[in-house]
């Protein structure tokens, strides 16, 4: 019997190819699309599962204060003088150990590079049992001792045993290698970003007793330093869960939390270390993978309406082999047996080419992205096929029901009708994928729009024609910035130089408090600070609008520490924000910065600059000042002429290696570094349009079914209006009409979530796009049209049909 | 009223032709009423579809009010159709999802009247056929008399000076089809002309004339006295 029914399904699929085909196509769009999604999602969360004791461990993070103003809710780190105050108090815990990053030029053998390292706490190798290849745990036992790992031995050893040789941090620290362990695999977040260039693989573990020595940074005491990454681990015995942990942390928020801090961390929070890869989506609200799986499950849901909707169609022209089979004493269970069958046929089909197309597309993925998904067939085939039984049994349930549910008289007669309801179930099916898709189509337009607005706002800085040169902040390079200025500047094509200690994009923020009134701090106001040089304003051509520049002639523009006075430029917004009339009211007045320890500084206006977003993206134009301190430049600006030729990058490295012939040169263009941030909201549009151009698809073949359907219920009514003497045209119209009233009312729905979830993404930017309207009501437009489009064939080829055959049709 | 001439209409397959109508030569004058007769397959639907102008024939003239349609295109005939003609089927062809009002109104949907004045000749009509009291009602809820009833004023409801009734009883029981066909003889006698196919000899004794179809070809043709 089973055979029998495999055998009619699949002759039926042969039979009927041009929906068996849309079928097949749908679904395996659907369940590939779901099923990568699944994997991925599942991939980002079993992160760190091969560590032994994954599940004991947890990372706390700091909760942002909502009155500190930073757009976001959480951090995943906490200051480094958490740790040791928590081990101190909290003796149930079997290990703490924090991990903090540093860039430093690296010097092994006669070569230089930027390396990423991460300083650690001995209990680290406690917490997380890596693969020694050569040494052991006692690794950081000593505070000149490090662990490498095996690729970056390899690399610079090669067969050399590397135990006892030297790296050199800053051409100044010397530490000894002393174990190798075996690389990470890339799913841990040790080693995974969400994008490739955030991923800081663990090549160099340092002790963390060596911090003080090589960086100046106190980590057991420090309560003001938040970085991302530099994360805190605890270790709970088994029998404490993550609760008691979180009940513990108030307790030491209260007891040791600076005062001054808990103004932006107003408590602690913990998380398991499964977690810890995705934190990066938490910290800017944006539950990336959550939406990810969210959507996979709406094409998937899209696909199977599509096949109850196509094989609803369908059966209505296997009514007679339904009335047969009935007559024949066939029963209803076996009937409905029969058709589950058939749709789950196609399901597994369909799996079978959804399985091929995640094989082409998960390599890609993998190497787009650095990631290692992979299909485990031994763990997920069980998945797989549950997966398809379920798509099957849930498509194709509805269908069976229809069909199997006439008396045997009236299937024989094939009377071609069915009641109201119906057709009314599969409109609403139609309607909510017209929901989905057509919601999906909106939140892309606005999110497009919006990324425009964020490239178009970007345009102010002229990032194709700067070129930027990094890392210049360290003090063996800074008597001879002015060499290189005056090198570059004498390199053709070359029109300015500038220095200063952050470019527009980069996504820092090095804030003071200031107050126009001495001593009175209560309500001072959050500056940014930059630190220029007299040509950043020049070269990044912000207009002085009050004032004047600030210029390498006169003393007092030079900060020097001791004097505790210097003179600045502000931007308007920060002139009008401390309570300046205006621009022009504000120079020559001063405001003051309570260094605690090193006393109040006074910052005289000289000049104030017209207001350009320097951070960009989502950002406001926030309040800034900017003076002049010689040794705390970062980055050099290089603006060249608009004919410029490409060599002009070789001629600046070559200029470069004159001058700092130990360092490697770290060049790039400026919109490479907008690119950095941009690309991520980029990814948010090209991953969202794909989820909507495949649902849209989607629905637009369930839609074409749909009509399909309701042509042949309708053949004839349309012969009966063209009797009485209907044109060709008005039965289009009408036809149209009635296929599209599902999407019709669906879209206005669509809408309202579409404008509910566009509004929620364009809070995490200050300067957004006005009112999304105009580009919802396209996305409106755009799916009524497509629907209109999709019906129209049907509805032309039955308003031709001479109406004769359709009033003789009983 | 009409007339054809020579008229043939044969379908063809890739292996055979079958004709359905051969030679076929009628004049119909205004005001007649014409009852078709023939056993099953003579050819009596195809006549009346093509008198109808639902269909058209393979040769031969069809001259309505004088004029030759037999070449027009489908959309010409949708014009003079609509404006002269109305149809009466066996299976009523009644739409489900409209009201008896809602059926009769369709007619008149195509033929660019105003609202008001489409109410006032539904109304009108439904009082003429009886079935003013059902206005309301959908189609399921009538008998097959009354649904024939609501066809006969749909056919009306346009002024059409001539109504094709494809076995108009033939669905009904012998009360109900004396009704209709007493009503088809009111409107006869008030000066509609009427085509009628029918298997029922006493049926065909309303008409005024009677032609026998067999084959194709028209046998016989007999007047009533």
């Amino acid at each position: 019997m089973f055979q029998n029914h495999v055998k009619i399904a699949i002759r039926s699929i042969l039979k009927n190819k041009l929906y068996a085909i849309i079928n097949i196509l749908g679904l395996t769009m659907g369940l590939s699309i779901y099923l990568f999604g699944g994997l991925m999602a599942n991939y980002e969360y079993t992160h760190d599962t091969f560590f032994k004791n994954y599940d004991r461990v947890y990372t706390i993070r700091g909760e942002v204060n909502p009155l500190a103003g930073i757009g976001i809710g959480q951090v995943d780190n906490v200051p480094s003088g958490v740790a040791p105050v928590m081990k101190a108090e909290l003796e149930e815990v079997e290990a703490i150990a924090r991990t903090i990053f540093r860039d430093f030029l690296v010097s092994i053998n006669e070569d230089n590079y930027y390396e990423n390292v991460r300083f650690a706490d001995a209990e680290l190798l406690d917490i997380f049992d890596f693969e020694f290849i050569i040494g052991d745990k006692s690794a950081l036992s000593n505070s000149t001792g490090i662990i490498i790992s095996e690729s970056y031995a390899k690399k610079f050893f090669g067969d050399q045993d590397p135990i006892g040789k030297t790296i050199t941090l800053d051409h100044e620290h010397d530490l000894s290698i002393n174990a190798v362990i075996r690389d990470l695999p890339q799913n841990s977040h040790f080693s995974s970003g969400v994008l490739p260039m955030l991923t800081r693989p663990l090549n160099i573990i340092i002790p963390m007793s060596a911090m003080e020595r090589i960086t100046d940074f106190q980590p057991d005491t420090n309560w003001t330093s938040t970085s991302t990454g530099n994360l805190t681990y605890v270790m709970l015995p088994e029998t404490l869960d993550q609760q008691w942990l979180q009940d513990q942390l108030p307790g030491i928020y209260e007891r040791h939390f600076p005062e001054e801090q808990r103004s932006f961390l107003s408590g602690m929070l913990t998380r398991p270390l499964i977690d810890a890869n995705t934190a990066l989506w938490d910290t800017i609200g944006l539950p990336v993978i959550t939406i990810i799986e969210i959507l996979g499950l709406m094409v998937l849901i899209i696909a199977c309406v599509n096949y109850t909707n196509l094989a609803t169609a369908q059966s209505m022209g296997r009514s007679r082999e339904v009335g047969l089979r009935k007559t024949l004493g066939a029963g209803r269970t076996q009937l409905l047996t029969q058709f589950i069958i058939e749709s789950i046929t196609t399901t597994m089909i369909a799996l079978v080419l959804a399985i091929t197309v995640l094989e082409i597309i998960i390599p890609l993925f993998n190497s787009a992205t650095g990631k290692i998904l992979s299909i485990d067939y031994l763990s997920d085939l069980p998945m797989l096929l549950a997966t398809a039984l379920i798509v099957g049994l849930v498509a194709g349930a509805y269908p069976a029901y229809v069909i199997s549910k006439e008396s045997p008289i009236s299937a024989l007669r094939d009377s071609g009708r069915k009641g109201r309801g119906a057709v009314w179930i599969r409109a609403s099916m139609i309607a909510v994928q017209f929901i989905f898709s057509v919601g999906i189509l909106a939140a892309v337009l606005v999110v497009y729009e919006q990324n425009k607005k964020v490239e178009e706002n970007s345009q102010i800085f002229p990032k194709e024609q700067v070129f930027t040169l990094d890392r210049l902040n360290v003090e063996q390079m800074e008597d001879r910035h002015e060499v290189l200025r005056n090198e570059i500047m004498n390199i053709p094509y070359v029109e300015q130089f500038s220095l200063s200690s952050q470019v527009p994009y980069e996504q820092t923020n090095t804030n003071i408090k200031a107050s126009r009134v001495l001593n009175d701090f209560s309500a001072a106001i959050n500056f940014n600070q930059l630190n220029i040089d007299d040509q950043f304003a020049v070269l990044y051509d912000i207009p002085i609008v009050a004032g004047r520049n600030i210029s390498r002639d006169i003393a007092m523009d030079t900060h020097i520490r001791e004097n505790k006075a210097v003179n600045v430029l502000v931007n308007e917004i920060a002139a009008k924000v401390i309570g300046f009339e205006s621009s022009a009211a504000a120079v020559g007045q001063v405001f003051y910065e309570d260094e605690g320890d090193r006393g109040i500084t006074t910052y005289t206006i000289v000049g104030v600059l017209e207001d350009r977003n320097i951070l960009g993206m989502f950002n406001d134009v926030k309040p800034f000042f900017f003076f002049k301190r010689d040794a705390s430049y970062r980055v050099a600006s290089i603006k060249l002429s608009k004919n410029a030729s490409f060599d002009v990058v070789d001629d600046i490295e070559e200029v470069w290696t004159e001058v700092y012939p130990d360092y490697p040169m770290q060049g790039k263009y400026l919109n490479e570094t907008f690119q950095m941030v941009y690309m991520l909201f980029e990814l948010a549009t090209s991953s969202l349009a794909t989820f909507a151009l495949f649902a849209l698809f989607l629905a637009a073949i369930g839609l074409f079914g749909l009509a399909a359907y309701m042509a042949e219920q309708k053949t004839r009514e349309i012969g009966i209006r063209k009797v009485l003497g209907a044109s060709n045209n008005q039965i289009i119209r009408l036809l149209i009409w009635q296929f599209s009233t599902p999407v019709l009312w669906a879209t206005p729905i669509a809408l309202g979530l579409s404008y509910y979830a566009s509004n929620k993404y364009l809070e995490i930017f200050a300067d957004r796009i006005s009112l999304p309207y105009g580009m919802l009501l396209a996305a409106g437009i755009g799916g009524i049209v497509i629907s209109w489009l999709t019906v129209a064939t049907q509805a032309f080829t039955i308003a031709k049909t001479n109406p004769v055959n359709a009033l003789y049709h009983e | 009223m009409l007339k054809l001439q020579d008229l043939v209409k044969a379908y063809r397959t890739d292996e055979v032709e079958t004709v359905a109508l051969n030679n076929v030569n009628i004049e119909i004058e205004t005001g007649e009423f014409v009852a078709i007769m023939g056993p099953s397959g003579c050819g009596k639907s195809t006549l009346l579809n093509i008198i109808g102008m639902l269909d058209t024939p393979s040769s031969g003239h069809y001259f309505f009010k004088d004029e030759d349609v037999a070449g027009y295109s489908e959309a010409q005939l949708g014009v003079i159709r609509k404006q002269h003609i109305g149809f009466i089927f066996q299976s009523f062809n009644l739409i489900d999802e409209l009201s008896v009002f809602e059926n009769i109104e369709l007619a008149l949907l195509y033929h660019d009247i105003p609202a008001s004045d489409r109410k006032e000749r539904v109304n009108a009509v439904m009082d003429k056929v009886g079935i003013a009291h059902r206005a309301k009602h959908m189609p399921s809820q009538l008998s097959g008399g009354q649904q024939q009833r609501v066809a006969v004023a749909r056919a009306v409801v346009g002024n059409q000076s001539m109504i094709l009734a494809d076995e108009p009883t033939g669905n009904l029981d012998t009360a109900h089809g004396q009704e209709v066909m007493e009503m088809l003889q009111k409107l006869n006698e008030e000066g509609t002309t009427i085509v009628m196919v029918t298997h029922s000899p006493s049926h065909a004794d309303y008409a005024r004339r009677t032609i026998n179809l067999l084959d194709g070809h028209v046998v016989t043709e007999s007047m009533r006295a």
